[in-house]
């Protein structure tokens, strides 16, 4: 009977708190890997969601052919939106108003008044227009922008890395010299606009000293589709125009941005090995310091297996403790945390998935870093560990 | 915390750097689907005319039998549609040993496509590009050279489309 039976569930958890500082030293020591892992897939998570969520599958982007990929080198003559919305038939129009939005698109330095932290800005000029085609966009607090004004996405502050209430309602920026107030502010979803400054095309325009758009945005019905508008592109080779379905954009960055990911994944397993050797540290010193104890277990007839999973248990608890004390400050913590990137800005995105990650590698690190010592504990003969001292 | 995360970030964006340099190399690809008979002419249609030529003398809705070289930017194919771009073969494209990823887009001579470039669609009985990918119809792929016989669609400011009947595809 005893030779069946398991060690108690006490004997793990006692185990443990024979070595209080060691115990406490390796719970924290897991603890802070397992919160890198959760930064680092957090921030997987978070530029996945931006990209994800900022393409809307029925707009479509028309910009120059010259600029390839990079919509912020695209100049386009002021006249393209006018002449797309003659020339196309199935762009949605609702009340005699066509979804088409003319935009200027730069990336500049910005000035906050109140503190005078500058830093690198995402800039759109825009129509009233934009809304209809930009459905994401909600205005949360203040105005649409007027003359001379702005509107400012959620991570804006983030992005110019200044503090939030340099970009309130009511404050000054700089922008190519030119002073603005902010009207307003707005949430786009999580999208990539969120980091963005709009403001009135002509104003910007007329800051820039430039008289083309980067962009026409436009909102399709449901019997047109990119290719159609890609068609009207190469069909007017004069126009030298390109198109591309909005969510083909964004996957494009997804694509441009794989690397990141990867790198950002090779983090997390070389964290998690930090972790392991953490683990493998503790529980070594553990098994070593109870040679004799094991070998006594197995005389009185407890079996090998028995044993290994007791010691697993202890590594397990502590991992688990670990995991569930870093994911409750990740989630309280880390979760919501602006991240400024050469697109602009995200959150860092602890979801059920960055949970299920963070604990199941926390769990892993506990395994695998007790899974070593017990079983080099456990090869030596009895009769030899009996006299060890 | 924000310090970390900033490193992070421009750990992260230094490897993009890196990384997204080094890679780059296209070789254009064809499906090795069977050609769509309809559109596919067997033997090579007789008096083609050069994109250039085409351009200058072709009125609207005339037939016209045209030769070109498939290319003329970096995504010469409409995706999921029968239609794409041919350039007078007299222009030339980037050579081979220039390491050029992607030759069609006649990056080299990109003022000299604007007046040697002409689209093809692949019509239906309507008159509507057909909705499939025109490289699985043809078989076809960038820089292929095809003898396309249709009609001519001009505009006032001199595009030139051809809404082909048939296509060849040289050897």
């Amino acid at each position: 009977m005893m030779r069946r039976r398991l060690l108690p569930w006490e004997y793990g958890v006692r185990n443990l708190m024979r070595r209080p500082t060691r115990s406490a030293l390796t719970l924290s020591a897991l603890s802070v890997v397992i919160l890198l892992i959760f930064v680092v897939v957090g921030f997987i998570r978070g530029l996945e969601k931006s990209l994800a969520v900022s393409g809307d599958s029925s707009v479509v982007l028309v910009y120059s052919l010259g600029a390839e990929e990079n919509i912020e080198n695209s100049a386009v003559a002021a006249r393209t939106a006018s002449l797309l919305t003659a020339s196309l038939e199935g762009i949605q129009n609702r009340f005699g108003v066509p979804h088409v939005s003319p935009e200027l698109y730069f990336g500049t330095r910005v000035q906050t008044a109140s503190s005078g932290t500058s830093g690198l800005g995402l800039v759109r000029g825009v129509t009233q227009a934009a809304p209809l085609v930009r459905r994401s966009v909600r205005l949360v607090a203040g105005t649409w922008p007027g003359p001379g004004e702005v509107m400012v996405g959620k991570l804006v502050a983030a992005k110019l890395g200044c503090d939030p209430q340099d970009v309130q309602i009511g404050q000054e920026i700089t922008i190519e010299k030119k002073t603005w107030r902010v009207s307003g502010q707005f949430e786009a979803g999580g999208s990539a606009y969120e980091s963005e400054i709009w403001c009135r095309l002509p104003d910007f325009q007329q800051a820039l000293k430039r008289q083309d758009i980067s962009l026409v945005a436009m909102l399709m019905g449901p019997r047109m589709s990119a290719a159609d508008v890609t068609i009207f592109c190469k069909e007017r080779t004069d126009l030298e125009l390109q198109a591309v379905a909005e969510t083909d954009y964004y996957q494009s960055l997804q694509q441009h941005y794989k690397p990141v990911r990867m790198l950002a994944w090779l983090v997390v397993l070389l964290v998690a090995g930090a972790g392991v050797f953490a683990g493998l540290n503790m529980m070594y010193g553990s098994v070593a310091g109870r040679i004799r104890e094991i070998a006594t277990l197995q005389a009185i007839g407890y079996r090998r297996r028995a044993i290994l999973v007791s010691i697993l248990q202890e590594g397990m608890l502590l991992s688990a403790a670990a995991s569930l004390l870093a994911g409750t400050v990740a989630l309280l913590v880390l979760n919501g945390i602006a991240v400024r990137f050469t697109m602009g800005a995200f959150t860092l995105r602890i979801d059920g998935m960055s949970l299920l990650i963070g604990c199941g590698v926390g769990l892993l690190l506990g395994i695998v870093g007790a899974l070593p010592p017990a079983i080099k504990a456990l090869r030596l003969p009895v009769a030899e560990s009996l006299k060890a001292i | 915390m924000k310090t970390s995360l900033g490193t992070l970030g421009v750990l992260l964006a230094v490897a993009v750097t890196a990384w997204g340099c080094g890679s780059g190399d296209k070789t254009p690809t064809a499906t090795s689907s069977v050609p769509d008979s309809r559109f596919t002419a067997t033997s090579e249609p007789a008096e083609a005319q050069p994109v250039g030529s085409a351009r200058e003398s072709a009125e609207d809705a005339q037939d016209i039998v045209v030769v070109g070289r498939i290319g003329g930017s970096s995504k010469p194919f409409v995706d999921g549609v029968g239609a794409f771009t041919i350039v007078d073969s007299k222009v030339a494209f980037c050579p081979e040993e220039e390491g050029c990823p992607t030759p069609w887009d006649y990056c080299c001579s990109q003022n000299e496509v604007k007046e040697n470039i002409a689209l093809v669609k692949l019509v239906d009985a309507e008159g509507k590009p057909v909705t499939q990918d025109a490289r699985e119809l043809l078989n076809i792929k960038e820089l292929s050279m095809v003898v396309v016989q249709g009609k001519a669609q001009r505009d006032a400011e001199g595009n030139l489309a051809i809404q082909a009947d048939q296509v060849f595809v040289k050897p």
